[in-house]
Formats: structure tokens, sequence, C-alpha cells
């Protein structure tokens, strides 16, 4: 087995009084998708935040490559190559898309062919942004601001990439899309990947291992396949509304 | 073939017209009904104090009448042409063949106006009012520009910009009365005492935003100009600094002496050198802050201002440094306000605390809010429209500020975002393609 990329121990988060984590534990290998998946509130995006110290943990230990990343900063954090797609995208809505993308690379040291390279690889995943460059980021529909914030992370050249719920709000086709363009990312380029999802089915199949979160404390993991067998897991995320 | 479409929208522009009729009727109500509130003690019942200090009122039901009536008429005009014109949109509105040579003339504008600039002081020599005021534009041009950097590039909304102004005047006046030293020396210094106070201001507001900033801000504006009016050892308190040295050309005063400007170029002494050299060298101190902005948009810096303004969970998410970020925009705004107040000093010859209150804050912070957050040529041409405004109405002293409060409104009306609104990118990953829309008119694309 290989060493984990992303290795978080018994981490716990709170904001305030409220504990958001209660000692979790995951493991994130080279080249690997990662699904975390678990209902609204269960801590998946305050997992996902605190990795970049924001909120800061509270307990455990969050270790990068070997090295100790628990007490960096958040820009630091980034500066490690560790990008996100934050929750509802956050793409910066008065700059033109061609900014938002540069501003991606502007942390991270890097040659211009490098980020010549990576703008390339950005525009063959989503040709769409391509034709949208010099339009403003604000006024991009939604599956082409998710586009827009994968794409910026990207720009970082990361090696983890951490995307927040990339299918929310988006038309069933687009999520697809864009699912798609992660497995690409993982399969060509070998991206790890942590992707936090409510819409399990989508997540567990892309994901080559998965981990359920609920109230703060990871319930099940495994390959995707099994977790999507498990009838607890199809009972709560998968069927859940129909029964 | 063009009149049938145009029938076809004429009738639905007058079915929707018939229902906008009633709501534009309802709004002027409305609108007559609060001007009756507010006015039927305004102008509806006049008071004053009688030969013994008994009240004295009586009413004018007439004029109160008049005044509800022109605001229901006004009211119901202002509706009844929005709902007939519809919302506004510049493209139906400009004919496609006009679109290029404006397009032209837009670029063109700035550097025409440069060009005034720049002759301004040739064709005003005679004129010593025109030419102060000139100056006094320029002076609130560079300093809307230093603020835009804080607040339309940052988005950090400081309303004690003033302090900085006053920080470079002071330290002008102090540095040049008590050691002596040329305007030249003292410029970059005033400059970055100005940026180390920005600094000092930003550590504790590092963490706050919008209206909790903009109250921090405030407080420190006015810390600052109390600490002047106190610190009577240093400051001369509310009297202020007098005989604050005027700048030299290069070393050669402009005095009427030997060796003046004048003796030596061989010319006629004129009081109207030195104005012309103030002119020129606050045009060149607002044309550095241009410059430097303009440069610093472009830089990694600048894009992260922008960034940050937008959203700063994004940007620190980028690894892109907040602390440093907000410290480098008000430092360097402050920066260029310390320069301005260096300028005023010199200028005036004599500064006191007086001239740094809230007002000035406000009335740059209403000059760049106006241009357009951002926009340089916005400032510019808020600076010009506000200041000179304020001059051209200084005979109807009584109503000038009523005029300004209209202008406000119908500037928010028109252009919510302010003169100039349009933000110009800054990056241009590949060069642009041919424009896809010109395909699409030939039936290309």
């Amino acid at each position: 087995m290989t060493a984990p990329l992303l290795a978080i121990h018994g981490l716990q988060a709170a904001y305030g009084k409220i504990v958001a984590l209660k000692g979790v534990d995951i493991e994130i290998r080279p080249r690997e998708i990662v699904a975390l998946i678990g209902a609204n509130g269960a801590g998946k995006s305050t997992l996902m935040m605190s990795v970049f110290g924001r909120p800061r943990a509270r307990a455990g230990r969050i270790e990068f490559d070997g090295h100790d990343i628990t007490d960096l900063s958040t820009h630091d954090i980034a500066r490690m190559r560790i990008a996100q797609s934050p929750e509802g995208r956050r793409i910066f809505p008065r700059m033109s898309v061609a900014e938002n993308l540069q501003m991606g690379a502007d942390a991270t040291e890097g040659s211009e062919a490098e980020r010549r390279a990576s703008l390339d690889r950005v525009m063959a995943l989503f040709p769409r942004l391509k034709e949208r460059l010099t339009q403003r980021g604000g006024t991009l529909s939604g599956g082409e601001q998710q586009m827009l914030a994968i794409g910026r992370a990207l720009m970082s050249r990361p090696r983890l990439l951490m995307l927040d719920e990339p299918s929310l709000g988006l038309a069933p086709l687009i999520a697809k899309q864009i699912f798609e363009a992660i497995r690409t990312l993982n399969k060509q380029d070998g991206l790890a990947v942590l992707i936090v999802e409510q819409n399990a089915n989508h997540a567990l199949r892309l994901a080559h291992r998965g981990y359920v979160l609920v109230n703060g404390l990871i319930t099940l993991s495994g390959t995707g396949t099994e977790l999507l067998q498990r009838p607890e897991v199809r009972a709560a995320y998968l069927e859940g509304g129909r029964h | 073939m063009a009149t049938a479409p145009k029938t076809a929208t004429a009738t639905i522009d007058n079915g929707r017209s018939q229902s906008g009729f009633a709501a534009a009727l309802k709004k002027a109500l409305l609108s007559a009904l609060v001007a009756l509130v507010l006015f039927s003690l305004m102008i509806g019942v006049r008071t004053e104090a009688g030969s013994t200090g008994q009240l004295i009122y009586w009413t004018r039901f007439t004029e109160l009448a008049g005044v509800v009536a022109a605001v229901f008429a006004g009211s119901l005009i202002l509706e009844l042409l929005r709902s007939w014109l519809g919302p506004f949109d510049a493209a139906g509105l400009i004919p496609a063949s006009a679109e290029q040579p404006l397009k032209t003339a837009q670029r063109l504008f700035p550097l025409a106006l440069l060009a005034f600039t720049l002759v301004f002081p040739v064709i005003f020599y005679d004129q010593r009012y025109i030419l102060d005021l000139g100056i006094l534009v320029l002076t609130y041009v560079m300093l809307g520009w230093g603020l835009n950097v804080v607040v339309g590039l940052a988005g950090l909304l400081d309303l004690g910009y003033v302090a900085f102004y006053a920080v470079g005047a002071y330290s002008y006046a102090l540095l040049a009365t008590t050691f002596g030293l040329s305007f030249w020396i003292c410029l970059p210094l005033a400059g970055i005492l100005a940026a180390f106070w920005g600094v000092l201001l930003g550590f504790p507001v590092l963490r706050l935003k919008g209206d909790y900033l903009a109250i921090v801000t405030l407080a420190f504006g006015e810390i600052i100009r109390l600490v002047l009016i106190n610190w009577q050892s240093l400051t001369g308190g509310p009297n202020g600094i007098t005989g604050v040295p005027r700048p030299s050309f290069f070393g050669i005063p402009l005095t009427p002496g030997d060796d003046g400007f004048a003796a030596r170029f061989g010319l006629e002494f004129s009081p109207t050198h030195r104005v012309v050299f103030l002119y020129y060298l606050i045009l060149a101190l607002a044309l550095l802050t241009n410059w430097v902005t303009i440069r610093l948009r472009r830089l990694p810096i600048g894009r992260a201002w922008e960034a940050m303004r937008e959203d700063e969970v994004a940007c620190r998410a980028l690894g892109i440094n907040i602390t440093t970020t907000k410290l480098t925009a008000f430092a360097t705004g402050a920066m260029f306000g310390g320069f301005a107040g260096a300028f005023f000093a010199t200028r005036q010859g004599f500064i006191s605390p007086e001239s740094f209150t809230f007002h000035e804050s406000a009335l740059v912070l209403a000059i760049v809010v106006l241009g357009g957050m951002g926009s340089q040529l916005g400032v510019a041409l808020a600076a010009l429209v506000m200041i000179g405004g304020f001059e051209l109405f200084r005979d109807f002293e009584q109503y000038r500020m009523l005029v300004f409060g209209l202008a406000m409104v119908a500037l928010m009306v028109w252009r919510p975002r302010g003169l100039v609104g349009h933000r110009e990118a800054t990056v241009f990953l590949h060069h642009r393609t041919e424009i896809s829309a010109e395909l699409s008119r030939e039936g290309r694309g």
C-alpha cells in the first residue's frame, strides 16, 4: 500500500460550542478519488474546510505528503498545492473568466510555460470556458461557474483537488459532464481527488473509495462499489426519498 | 419589411402602457402623499419669533398645494416615461453604424482629457481663479485615485481617508519647518509616513469588514484630527502651522529675487509662475498615482486586491495571503493620500486641523463611489463634476446642496454603478479571436 497523500487522524473541529467533527480519520492516497458522503449538516464541508485550517482543528492531526499541516495558515496550505472548489463555487463575479483563472495561478510558484500548460489543460477539459474568457464570471451559468471554479483550482497545478458539492444545483447533464471531467483528470493526470457530495450515487460510482460521515463521525468506509451495495447507504442516501 | 415588426411591438407597448398608467398613477399618488406629510410642516406652516419672543405662525396652503402637485406631476411623468421607454437599454438606442465610431471616441476621450489638462495652464494663464480651481480639482482627483485603491479595488470601505491626507500634510510641514528639509526630500518621506500609518490602521481592522470597518476607519480619522488639535507642542494645536515653505523648481525658488526662477530663466517675474508650477506638480503626482494603480492592477497584487473585494474566502483558498494583501492596499492608498497632503501643505503655506475634517473623507469617498468603484476615468470625472460643480454654484450657496442632492438621486436612478461602471479586464490569456457576434450577424455562426 502506498503512503497516503492526505492523512487525517482523529480530527475534531467546532464552530464555537457546536462540535462539527468528533474525531475523523480519513486517508487519500495518490491517484485516488475519494468520496465523502453524508446528509446535510453531517460535517462534510467542515471536514474539507478544516484541512484548510478554517475552522482550525481542535484536536487531531492533518498530514499532507508526510508534512504536518495542522497549524499552517490557510494560504500556506493552499500553496502546498492543495486546491479546492469551495461550496457555492465562490468565483469572482466581477472579474473576467481569464482573470478568475489567473487568480488560481497567482499564488503558486511556476514558470510561464507551466501556467500556459495548465491553462491549456483547463481549456481542453472545459471548452466552454474558452469561449467565455473575456466574459465576467458572474454572467456565466451555474454549470459554467462550477467549471470555472474547478478550472481555477486546477490552475495552481494541484496534487490534491478537493471539491465541495460540484453537482449542487446543476442540470443532470451538466453534472455528468463535471463528473466526467473529474474522472478524466484522475485517469490522465493522476490527480488525487476528494469529492464531497450529497449525490451519493454519482459520487460513489466515480470514486475508488468512499467514507460515510454521520454527525461528525465516520460510520462506514470502503470501495465505491461496496458502499453502493450496503443496505444502510442505499436506504439513507440513495432511496431515502422514495420510501 | 421593417414596418411589420414595428407595428407589432407598438401594439405590445400600448398594452403595457395601459396597465402601466394605473401603476404610475398609484406611485405618483403615493409620492404626493409622502410629499404632503413631509411638507405640511416644512412649507405649510411658517413660524417666526415675534417682537416680544412669542410665536407667530401663519399657514401657506397654496404653496403647499403647489409643491405637492409638482411632486405628483413629476412622479407621474417619470413613471410614464419609464414604462414607455421600457428598461433602459443602451444597445437599442445606439444604431449599429454608430457603434464603431462611438467605441473609438470612448477610447480617445481619456487621451483628449489628458491633453486638455496638459495645456490647461496655457489656455487659462491669465485667469488665476480658474488655475486655482484646476489645482483644487486635480488634488481631489489624486485623493480619489488614492482612495480608489482601498475602496474601489480592495473593497475596504474607508471613511477615515483624510487621516492620511493630514499625516502627509503635517509630515511635510513639520519636517520642513523644523529641519528645513526641501519639498523634494519631504515628499517621499510624507508618503512613507502616511503608508506607515496606513499599516498601523490596517492591523487592528484586519478581521473587520463592511460596516464595522467603516466605523473603525471613521474613528481613526477623528483620532488623528483630535491628536493634531491637542498635541499643542508639536502641531501648534488649532492654530496649525504657518510659514510652510513653498516648493522650489528643483532647487530654484519661485521668488522675485536674483536667484529666483524668473531671473535665472530670463523671464519677467510673475506670481503666476508658481501657480502654474503647482498645477503641473499636482498633475504629475496625480498621473503618477494613476500610472502606479494601472500597473498594480496588472500585477498579482492588484489582482489579489480585486479578488479580495469579490470573495475573501475564495482568495484564501487560492493561497492568497489576506493579511499582506489588505495591508498593502491600506499602505498604497495611504501613501498617495500622504503625497497629496504634502502637496496641500506646500500649496496653502498654512495648515490646521480644520482642513482635515470628516467632511473631506466623505467628499473623497463620494467621488470614488460616484465615479464608479474602481474606474480611474470615472473618479477623475466625478472629481471634476463635484469640485467644479461646487465652485460653479458658489454664487447660489443656498441651493448648491439641493442641486447636489438632486444630482445624487439622478445618478443613483440612472447610473447605479457610478459614472463609469464598466470594469476594464486586465488579463487576456489568449489573443482575442474574431468576435463570434460578427460571424453570427453575417449568418455564418
